[in-house]
């Protein structure tokens, strides 16, 4: 016990010994840190207005008249707008999801850290240095493009999906339409939506979401608050934290990655009730990363038709999936080992990818997104951890060099890869600021 | 810049969706929930790559689900987590590891707990400090440390002066015994479309709407000192466009150097303020 207690005293002592060392005083605080209430340097235009779609969540606004007016914060309350210090910002956009429409030769991307959608002509991308020319740029509060993350393409209507990941659901913008507009329509979508798949054969979009550990399944041209067909959820669908998927038309099958992350979803908000009932309780778990492929007409609490997991596999956080139906291929961005690994479309089990794309030559560097594009014969990849997009032969295979690089900054930008960012700790030890994106 | 450091993949058990982080500087580990597992994940304080949480709570006997903020009690050897969908912080031995059940648990009507979305702990003045939503409070909760059950907080900053709405993480100086808050937007966060896979009733979102203030604007740093009670604004504040903020979900505290750390959702980007003052105990010290 004495030795308890010597112990927290010593650590007592330490958290408050010759920790507060005036460096100045506070009535020698430089007055260059207190800025004017002037918007000039602010990094973005309507502050007001990009609040309430980046960064901790939106949700749907019903409208209605301010209740509360006039200014906050009262007159004595210290501080008040001060310049930052130090500032750690990545300006140039950071490529999430990629897909292309082979036939109208366009390629669009997802920017989770400024929030846009851009697209390149389907042929970008060279192998100089400098940055490549956008064509179009979707961008700006209106937009209700918030935290950002995957996309499709519909090439029937002319359509872009991109998924809001925090809040904000899916919206859907015309080929074209590029600056700070409003998007043609929006589905409200649950929570931690993550990507989007479109069937033109059947008609439907689906959408995975992380925390529901499910896919919800609409019909396309939904919009505003129409709810979900059906949902693929439960204990038996084994989908664990899912992210990427695609409809595999040709054999009218699902195919979605799994992270392997699986607690259970009960009301959370703030606006749902302290719940008094006893509730069974299943604890958090850990399960191996997999591709999980249901029959596309499945809902409620189903098995997947086939499963894809095991050491073998070297799955490590699967991002984007797509299938190649031509090839007869499921093509993964596996963010965990910057590769991109290919399995045969009937593949079950603790399986070996048939090829892989990996090494220093390929310059993918954390994969968020793959796509094909079936007339020029190439495979796209979105670098979450660089600022390119990487494109190879479609059968390309093991340390390959891109044909093209398609760049959102000048060669050798370090990216910042910090997105949607909400906690922080210092590390006193390393002089260290610790975040968990 | 790139990082210094990255700890990521499979292995880590991390994943994308992380709310909280604690440093404990005396044993000097880095302590991280996992929302979407129910899991308390601790590393090396030097952790890189893809290198395993040399603790992992997780299981039926710790009643996590998910977690979401987390704070380190060197002193008393604690882990403190607030848990959004368990409605509770748990107090954990700072060394469990597997399935253990939690030292204590704050939960119940009584506590005004509900969306825990901060915590963060006062070795000195033995308080723990909640950042907590719910319809009917949202605001910093103060308890004593070693409270257990279903409790009154000692404290309840909340109303309208506060400007208290969307907020996240909580830092506490146990120096000065002053209370650091990241607030993300002057709106009470907006009530999610959906519950579960069925989109919510128009009633629920009239219900929502007469919640709130209907005050919008972008977010702040706020300073309160930890015994303050009531409709009260805070001390100090960091707010405006020169601020650049936007969003600031996260706040981290260096009072050696006087620094203040936001980190900013809005802008994906992270802020570091020279405010020495905030860490001066004789400034502030009164209203």
């Amino acid at each position: 016990m004495r030795t308890r207690l010597l112990l927290m005293g010593v650590a007592a002592a330490w958290l408050l010994a010759d920790r507060w060392e005036p460096p100045i005083t506070a009535d020698s605080l430089p007055l260059a840190l207190v800025g004017s209430r002037e918007p000039t340097i602010c990094l973005m235009p309507n502050r007001n207005e990009y609040a309430q779609v980046r960064g901790g969540g939106a949700g749907h606004d019903i409208g209605g008249e301010p209740r509360t007016t006039g200014e906050w914060a009262p007159a004595d309350v210290h501080g008040g707008d001060v310049m930052p210090a130090r500032t750690v910002f990545d300006p140039y956009p950071t490529f999430d999801g990629v897909a292309v429409d082979s036939e109208a030769g366009r390629t669009f991307f997802t920017d989770s850290s400024l929030s846009s959608v851009l697209s390149y002509p389907a042929t970008a991308g060279a192998n100089s240095r400098e940055t490549t020319e956008h064509e179009t740029r979707v961008m700006g509060p209106d937009t209700g493009i918030g935290f950002v993350a995957g996309m499709d393409v519909d090439p029937q209507r002319r359509e872009v999906y991109a998924v809001n990941n925090d809040g904000g659901g899916v919206v859907v913008f015309g080929y074209d339409q590029t600056g700070p507009v409003r998007p043609v329509r929006q589905l409200e979508t649950p929570h931690q939506s993550w990507d989007v798949s479109i069937s033109a054969r059947r008609n439907e979009v689906a959408i995975s979401v992380q925390q529901l550990s499910g896919i919800v399944i609409y019909r396309r041209g939904a919009s505003d608050m129409q709810p979900p067909l059906r949902s693929i959820r439960g204990y038996s669908t084994g989908l664990a934290d899912p992210h990427g998927l695609d409809f595999d038309d040709s054999r009218n099958e699902l195919v979605v990655a799994n992270h392997g992350n699986w607690t259970e979803l009960r009301p959370y908000s703030p606006y749902d009730r302290l719940s008094h009932e006893p509730q069974s309780y299943q604890p958090g778990r850990f399960e191996p990363p997999s591709i999980k492929v249901f029959d596309a007409s499945a809902g409620g609490d189903v098995r997947p038709l086939r499963s894809i997991a095991g050491a073998r596999t070297g799955l490590n956080w699967p991002m984007g999936v797509e299938v190649d139906a031509s090839r007869d291929e499921i093509i993964v961005a596996n963010y965990g080992d910057s590769s991109v690994r290919v399995f045969r479309r009937s593949a079950s089990g603790d399986v070996e990818p048939v090829r892989m794309i990996k090494g220093d030559r390929t310059q993918i560097v954390g994969p968020v997104d793959v796509t094909v594009d079936p007339t020029r014969d190439e495979l796209w990849v979105a670098n979450y951890a660089d600022h390119s997009a990487v494109v190879f032969d479609r059968d390309a295979s093991g340390n390959a060099t891109p044909k093209r690089i398609v760049r959102n900054a000048p060669e050798g930008t370090p990216a910042l890869a910090f997105t949607n960012a909400s906690a922080a700790a210092y590390d006193s030890k390393r002089d260290a600021l610790i975040v968990p994106n | 810049m790139k990082p210094e450091r990255v700890i990521e993949g499979q292995g880590t058990y991390l994943s994308r969706t992380m709310h909280g982080i604690a440093h404990d500087e005396v044993n000097d580990e880095i302590s991280i929930p996992v929302a979407l597992s129910g899991a308390i994940l601790v590393f090396r304080g030097g952790a890189s790559g893809e290198e395993p949480p040399i603790r992992v709570i997780q299981g039926s006997r710790t009643r996590l689900i998910r977690p979401q903020t987390i704070a380190v009690d060197p002193v008393h050897d604690e882990i403190l987590v607030g848990d959004t969908t368990a409605r509770a912080i748990f107090v954990f031995d700072r060394m469990a590891n597997g399935d253990v059940a939690p030292k204590r648990a704050l939960f119940g009507e009584k506590t005004r707990l509900l969306d825990v979305v901060g915590v963060a702990v006062d070795p000195v003045r033995n308080m723990i400090v909640a950042a907590s939503r719910s319809a009917a409070t949202i605001g910093l909760l103060t308890f004593n440390r070693t409270d257990s059950g279903d409790v009154a907080p000692r404290t309840v900053i909340a109303g309208p002066k506060t400007g208290l709405a969307h907020f996240r993480q909580v830092a506490v100086d146990p120096g000065t015994g002053r209370i650091f808050l990241a607030q993300q937007s002057m709106r009470e966060k907006l009530l999610e479309p959906y519950r579960l896979d069925r989109p919510r009733t128009p009633a629920e979102f009239e219900e929502a709407r007469e919640a709130s203030t209907g005050r919008t604007g972008p977010g702040f740093i706020g300073v309160w000192n930890i015994d303050d009670n009531g409709d009260v604004p805070p001390r100090a504040l960091i707010q405006g466009p020169a601020s650049r903020l936007i969003a600031p979900g996260g706040v981290a505290l260096n009072p050696k150097r006087g620094e203040v750390y936001a980190v900013d959702g809005g802008s994906s980007a992270y802020y570091t303020y020279l405010v020495p003052q905030f860490f001066n105990p004789q400034w502030l010290g009164s209203r």
